[in-house]
């Protein structure tokens, strides 16, 4: 029984909640982002290791009025940074909130999701700075909250990253105890 | 690398020095020249201590973190070290290590006295409420008779409150390490349920503690409580219905502690793997205490109310049967002290038994029947009356008619052998007939009693019946005529023939002249439908 818990963050309406909505198990509402500031979801995973439930912390957008609260960040095993393809300034709130949440949470698996591609013609984001990103070793998955396209791999990516995490400190750990 | 063979390679050298000559040296300069002088180079660090020091200061920070960072072998080495090095920094200066604390501890001492007052102050309360209760009393006695705390018999036999559900929680992730429930709760997710706790915590906490590392302990909604206990690691969250004993905060704090420490939270770092924590589960079911309180509340209530109504219908009706009883008692005493002829001198009442006592004419009314007419039960009712002559109007009267109608009764009209005519001695006897007749009249209309007078006529035994009868009806018809000669009504008399078959009893065969007579007899009205 492996539980971890995810951050989601991202820039004001870059479509985080809408992304994930159709893929978890949730039971609450909306309304608690804008009260106390995060809602929570489940995602239960099939790992070789054994079934995997991810607790997702949904955190408000971020934007000139909101910024995300590091209590909130504690204990993360992983995080998705999302990103709206149709936004540039929203790639610029990513790579910010990248420093400032491994700043809290220490240098934890990631996945970086730029959403919208059903409307990928109107993208301000290009290719070059999704490039640029990737060369800094970023993952990332392009989606569409929309179809629902490459959400469910999105979890599965994360999943694996944050296992193979797992399973070297394990090693590690054995190396110095031998 | 080591710097024995090294040392080694320089003795033999200078010892070759003197035999093979300079040759040796300057080959041997020629060939390994420059490296011996990076080895001697070398060889200097290394003796130097200053120069060893400055290098390893550049990277003992980083190695100190690598290796705190791969396991706590650094930290168990340090501890005594640092304990020893405090120790000595007390021993030494204390203020040094006072000013540093200062700031802290202010907060801490002031946390933890506002803490250990509430609940002194909650404990307070529950003692004054509890010693003065019955239930109580009987726990202090089990607790006295079983040897357990008074705190545990609470804890057990408390019906006004019921643990719902445990949450153990991850302190710093707010993941679910376990949770029990009772089998009758509508569980929602547990694990959502428990990162929003965690998230609505730190929500609070942000928003109105600052940074003053508060925590909640308690949110009520309704009757539901959420007790939270807060251990280093994690987090110990109760639903609780009812109205808890203080003493479960303790509990639970207890719990709270037992599992961090043997799930060995406070050891490793958690890192998602919740199975270990289900060793904690009989640990936490153990909290589930107590029992249906509202249920057993509404019961009793429902049971309450019906008694009560019943208590209440009870007593209305007992109030109405005394009060009817009062009233019906109350008519007949002043029904009797109104009732001419009658005077009551006593009227007692008490349980159901009644007593009068009292002096009665016997001409007046039954007191039996009006004893009746009340509604009164007459075998409830012990009476005495003393017989006494009323001067009452209306019994004097009443008298007067008796005495003139016994007089009348009295009187005797004779006759001759075989004749149905008076003498004039006894036509004499008529005017006193004649005068109780008309008393009699206007006393009996005074009384409004009317009544008639029957004239019987009667014969000696001798003779034949037939002729007998014919007589007597001619005597007293005889008497009939004389009367309403003197002006007696006609209807008022009746006239009887009796023949020989009513002979006066004291008459012998020498008096048989006795028997040759017309009597009088007054019917009253009473009388006539009897």
């Amino acid at each position: 029984m492996i539980k971890k818990k995810i951050c989601m963050v991202g820039a004001f309406g870059a479509g985080k909640t809408s992304l994930v909505s159709r893929f978890v198990h949730s039971i609450f509402s909306d309304k608690y982002q804008t009260t106390v500031g995060v809602k929570i979801d489940k995602k239960v995973i099939q790992h070789p290791v054994g079934e995997i439930t991810l607790i997702l912390w949904d955190l408000a957008g971020e934007d000139v009025l909101t910024t995300v609260r590091p209590a909130h960040l504690k204990g993360a095993a992983g995080y998705i940074l999302v990103m709206d393809g149709l936004r540039r300034n929203t790639l610029a709130t990513a790579i910010d909130l990248h420093a400032r949440v491994s700043e809290a949470v220490g240098n934890v698996p990631f996945v970086c999701v730029v959403n919208k591609t059903d409307l990928r013609e109107s993208w301000e984001i290009q290719q070059a700075d999704l490039d640029g990103l990737i060369a800094r070793g970023w993952t990332v998955v392009e989606t569409s909250a929309k179809t629902g396209a490459a959400v469910e791999g999105l979890f599965r990516t994360l999943t694996d990253a944050m296992m193979q995490e797992l399973h070297v400190d394990d090693s590690t750990a054995d190396a110095v105890a031998g | 690398m080591s710097t024995a063979p090294l040392r080694d390679l320089e003795q033999e050298g200078r010892r070759n020095a003197g035999a093979s000559g300079g040759d040796y040296a300057r080959l041997r300069e020629l060939l390994v020249g420059p490296e011996q002088s990076r080895l001697e180079e070398l060889q200097r660090r290394l003796d130097d201590r200053q120069l060893r020091t400055e290098d390893l200061s550049q990277i003992v920070a980083e190695a100190i973190a690598l290796r705190a960072r791969r396991d706590r072998s650094l930290q168990q080495a340090l501890n005594p070290m640092i304990e020893e090095a405090v120790r000595i920094s007390v021993t030494r200066d204390p203020s040094v290590l006072a000013n540093t604390l200062f700031p802290v501890i202010g907060e801490a001492v002031r946390k933890s006295v506002a803490h250990a007052l509430r609940g002194l102050v909650e404990s307070i309360n529950q003692t004054l409420e509890r010693s003065l209760s019955l239930e109580a009393l009987k726990w202090r006695i089990e607790a006295l008779r079983t040897g357990r705390t008074f705190g545990e018999i609470v804890l057990t036999r408390s019906l006004r409150y019921r643990v719902e559900q445990v949450f153990l929680i991850h302190r710093e992730t707010g993941l679910l390490l376990q949770h029990v429930a009772r089998a009758d709760q509508v569980i929602q997710d547990s694990d959502l349920v428990s990162g929003m706790l965690t998230a609505i915590q730190d929500f609070v906490r942000d928003s109105f503690a600052g940074t003053g590392g508060h925590e909640i302990e308690t949110i009520e909604l309704g009757e539901f409580n959420l007790w939270v206990q807060h251990g280093p690691k994690a987090i110990l969250a109760a639903v609780v219905s009812g109205t808890p004993p203080p003493e479960l905060r303790s509990l639970l704090q207890r719990a709270l502690e037992q599992v961090e420490a043997e799930c060995g939270l406070l050891l490793s770092p958690f890192k998602g793997d919740a199975t270990a924590f289900a060793q904690a589960r009989p640990l936490l079911e153990s909290c589930l205490l107590g029992r249906q309180a509202q249920r057993s509340a509404t019961h009793s209530r429902s049971f309450f109310v019906a008694f009560a109504a019943a208590l209440l219908l009870a007593i209305g009706l007992l109030i109405f049967f005394s009060v009817r009883a009062h009233r019906r008692w109350d008519y007949l005493v002043e029904r009797l002290r109104k009732e001419p002829g009658i005077v009551l001198t006593g009227a007692e009442r008490s349980w159901g038994k009644y007593e009068l006592v009292g002096l009665r004419d016997p001409l007046s009314t039954d007191p039996d029947r009006l004893i009746r007419a009340s509604g009164i039960d007459p075998g409830k009712v012990r009476s005495r009356w003393e017989p006494y002559v009323s001067l009452d109007t209306k019994f004097t009267l009443s008298r007067e008619f008796l005495a003139e109608k016994s007089a009348l009764e009295q009187a005797v009209l004779r006759f001759p052998l075989n004749s149905a005519q008076l003498s004039a001695e006894q036509l004499a006897k008529l005017d006193d007939i004649e005068v109780h007749i008309f008393k009699l009249q206007n006393d009996g209309a005074a009384m409004g009693q009317k009544f008639a007078i029957e004239l019987q006529g009667h014969t000696d035994p001798t003779g034949d019946e037939a002729k007998n009868d014919t007589l007597s009806q001619g005597r007293a018809e005889v008497v009939s005529r004389a009367l309403v000669s003197r002006g007696v009504s006609p209807e008022t008399l009746r006239v009887v023939a009796f023949g020989s078959r009513q002979p006066v009893r004291r008459a012998s065969a020498y008096l048989t002249e006795l028997n040759r007579r017309v009597t009088f007899r007054i019917i009253t009205e009473n009388e006539v439908a009897r």
